[in-house]
């Protein structure tokens, strides 16, 4: 207790070079613990949600079937779609695996509307109603179109001018929308919405959040597919760190019961989330190696300051008796209070907007990121990266310090009482 | 202890190219219980002499016996630890420790002393304290006391652990003529009482007639002793 009163003493003495310290730990801890909060939180859950939400961590289709960056929108023959027996099949399998809430097949739009000639299959387009686009995307138009004329750029930004005027699609209305074509390319289709599905949430347990999926008997109904067939099947994992376990497993049932089928991951077809997700992380972890080599340079330098201020002291230290384990436990301690103190205000405050944020939200009032992520975020803590973001933050409490400290305790007696 | 036994001690600084003989071939006995002066001119090794019998020095060659303790065979752990038990330190710039009271700046040497309790250490201080005659005092800052005042905490920490032999480095150099006198009448006083050694340096002749014994040094050798 004696030495920690003397440690605080020290720090007070040194006041403005503390404060500094204590202020570039609680930047730095503040920083941190947003990023690893908030933006994680956006980054990673908000990019995995979009991405299982959109067709579930893995999705079973025909092998013929090409799905890489196709966001979920992906080209398939009528004649690639699974059977009923084939979907039993999957769907009894899937309900059997420990890791896998949930599964069900669905029809894919946008690609099964053309054939080979680009005719029209069924149904030529869908529309969604972006009003009521955050209600659990709550409604789906299908609608007939016929073909405008090609490569009028005006008439795609059209389009996309009417969603933004609009922001409805209702039913007997028309619109231009850009739509793939089988060679690869994109037609521009005059849509007229003809009809509607309703959505409907998944129960939270299933998808892990407030997700989506439509009324496919009714859909089937609507659009004249007697039959049972679907695009695909997909599946939902309980932990999306099961996912290469788990489809290693289900790629060896489709070798022997499906050879036709094959299993694709959401980091195949959605790339682009899987990068997001990288992306964020290398950026995260870019800024927190910054901001903590900041962190240590300073330390180490206004640690080195004190020292030096503090020679004869030292040097008197030594003298009467304090070993150099004495002087340099002293030094460290005092920088490392400092740092402990800045860190502990800097997640504090941290703590404290993240659960402002968590409470308010965050409005997000982009439309393209509407689609993606909903018009708002609600941040929430993550334990595991509190704790390995404390952990650094000691080790640097304890490292940074120490150097200079080491150098104290090093210092001759008679060359530290000389100095005053 | 059984006095100091100093025997062919050197001590040389390497400044750039050139060698500093600050003390040459230096031997001498001081006995137990002695009141020494260190006498000198500047530069004349008093200081250096000081440093290696107090152990916060090592020798270039010679050697130092404290009682029957050879001190030059001592590591540095055990060096550190024979300071902290046996040795007390004055400094001529008082070198208290800035942020910590009178109390607190006598205490600070009994940090080390574990095998002491609380109160043990409480009643040391406060009987040095009033010794010294800085009772009233005991919750000030070095700051806010004089020079005779602060020297005479630096006595009162270099006495607290009760050590044998009490190293003072001109301790009456920074302080006008009266209160010089008032430091080492404090000095003898407790020499006087507790029987303990006292070896200090000076360049002042009215010191030095204080002393029981007087060591002269010039260009770092004993002149007279």
């Amino acid at each position: 207790m004696e030495r920690l009163g003397l440690c605080l003493r020290n720090l007070g003495r040194h006041g403005w070079r503390t404060r500094i310290i204590v202020f570039i730990a609680f930047f730095g801890a503040f920083l941190t613990f947003v990023f690893e909060n908030l933006v994680e939180d956006i980054a990673v859950k908000q990019s995995d949600m979009f991405a299982r939400g959109t067709a579930g961590h893995f999705r079973i289709v025909h092998r013929d079937v090409e799905t890489r960056n196709s966001f979920g929108y992906y080209y398939c023959e009528p004649a690639d779609m699974l059977q009923p027996g084939q979907i039993e099949s999957l769907k009894a399998y899937l309900a059997a695996q420990p890791e896998v809430s949930g599964c069900e097949e669905r029809i894919v739009f946008f690609g099964v509307l053309y054939g080979a000639q680009d005719e029209e299959h069924g149904f030529a387009a869908m529309a969604m109603d972006l009003e009521r686009f955050d209600r659990n995307f709550t409604d789906l138009f299908y609608a007939r179109g016929r073909p405008v004329t090609r490569g009028q750029p005006d008439v795609c930004a059209a389009s996309w001018y009417d969603y933004e005027e609009n922001k409805t699609v209702a039913v007997g209305s028309s619109y231009v929308m850009l739509l793939p074509s089988p060679d690869g390319g994109y037609v521009d289709r005059l849509v007229t919405v003809q009809g509607g599905i309703d959505f409907k949430s998944l129960p939270r347990e299933n998808l892990g959040f407030g997700g989506l999926y439509f009324d496919l008997e009714a859909f089937r109904s609507m659009a004249g597919y007697s039959r049972a067939s679907a695009t695909e099947v997909i599946g939902f994992l309980k932990d999306a760190r099961s996912e290469k376990a788990v489809l290693a497993r289900l790629r060896g049932f489709l070798a022997e019961q499906h050879p036709d089928l094959q299993v694709v991951s959401w980091r195949y077809y959605a790339p682009i989330f899987g990068e997001i997700v990288v992306g964020f992380s290398v950026a995260l972890r870019f800024v927190e190696a910054v901001l903590l080599a900041i962190c240590i340079l300073l330390v180490v330098k206004l640690t080195s300051f004190a020292v030096l201020e503090r020679y004869g002291e030292i040097g008197t230290m030594r003298a009467i008796g304090f070993g150099r384990a004495d002087i340099v436990f002293q030094f460290a301690l005092e920088g490392f209070l400092a740092i402990t103190a800045g860190v502990a205000a800097g997640f504090a405050a941290g703590a404290a907007l993240i659960a402002v944020l968590h409470r308010t939200g965050i409005a997000n009032s982009l439309t393209f990121f509407q689609y993606v992520i909903g018009r708002g975020f609600y941040p929430s803590f993550h334990p595991p990266k509190i704790l390995r973001a404390a952990a650094v933050f000691l080790a640097v409490a304890v490292l940074a310090p120490l150097f200079p400290a080491l150098a104290g305790g090093r210092l001759p007696i008679v060359r530290a009482l000389e100095r005053r | 202890m059984n006095g100091i036994h100093v025997t062919a001690l050197s001590k040389n600084y390497q400044l750039g190219k050139t060698v500093v003989h600050a003390l040459r071939d230096v031997s001498l006995e001081l006995e137990s219980g002695s009141f020494a002066c260190i006498a000198g001119p500047s530069g004349s090794g008093k200081t250096t002499l000081l440093n290696l019998i107090g152990l916060v020095d090592e020798p270039t060659s010679g050697s130092i016996r404290i009682g029957e303790q050879d001190v030059r065979a001592l590591g540095e752990a055990a060096r550190t630890r024979y300071r902290s038990r046996h040795l007390g330190f004055i400094f001529q710039s008082f070198n208290l420790l800035p942020v910590l009271t009178v109390f607190e700046n006598v205490r600070l040497p009994l940090l080390l002393h574990r095998e002491l309790s609380a109160r043990e250490k409480q009643e040391r201080v406060e009987e040095l304290v009033e010794a010294v005659g800085l009772a009233d005092h005991a919750r000030h800052k070095p700051f806010e006391l004089s020079g005779g005042q602060r020297q005479r905490v630096a006595i009162a920490r270099a006495l607290v652990t009760h050590p044998k032999l009490v190293l003072a480095d001109e301790p009456t150099a920074n302080l006008d003529t009266e209160t010089g006198t008032e430091v080492l009448d404090l000095m003898q006083r407790i020499h006087r009482q507790q029987r303990t050694s006292f070896l200090f340096s000076t360049h002042d002749p009215r010191i030095m007639e204080r002393a029981g014994r007087i060591i002269r040094l010039r260009d770092g050798r004993v002149e007279a002793a």
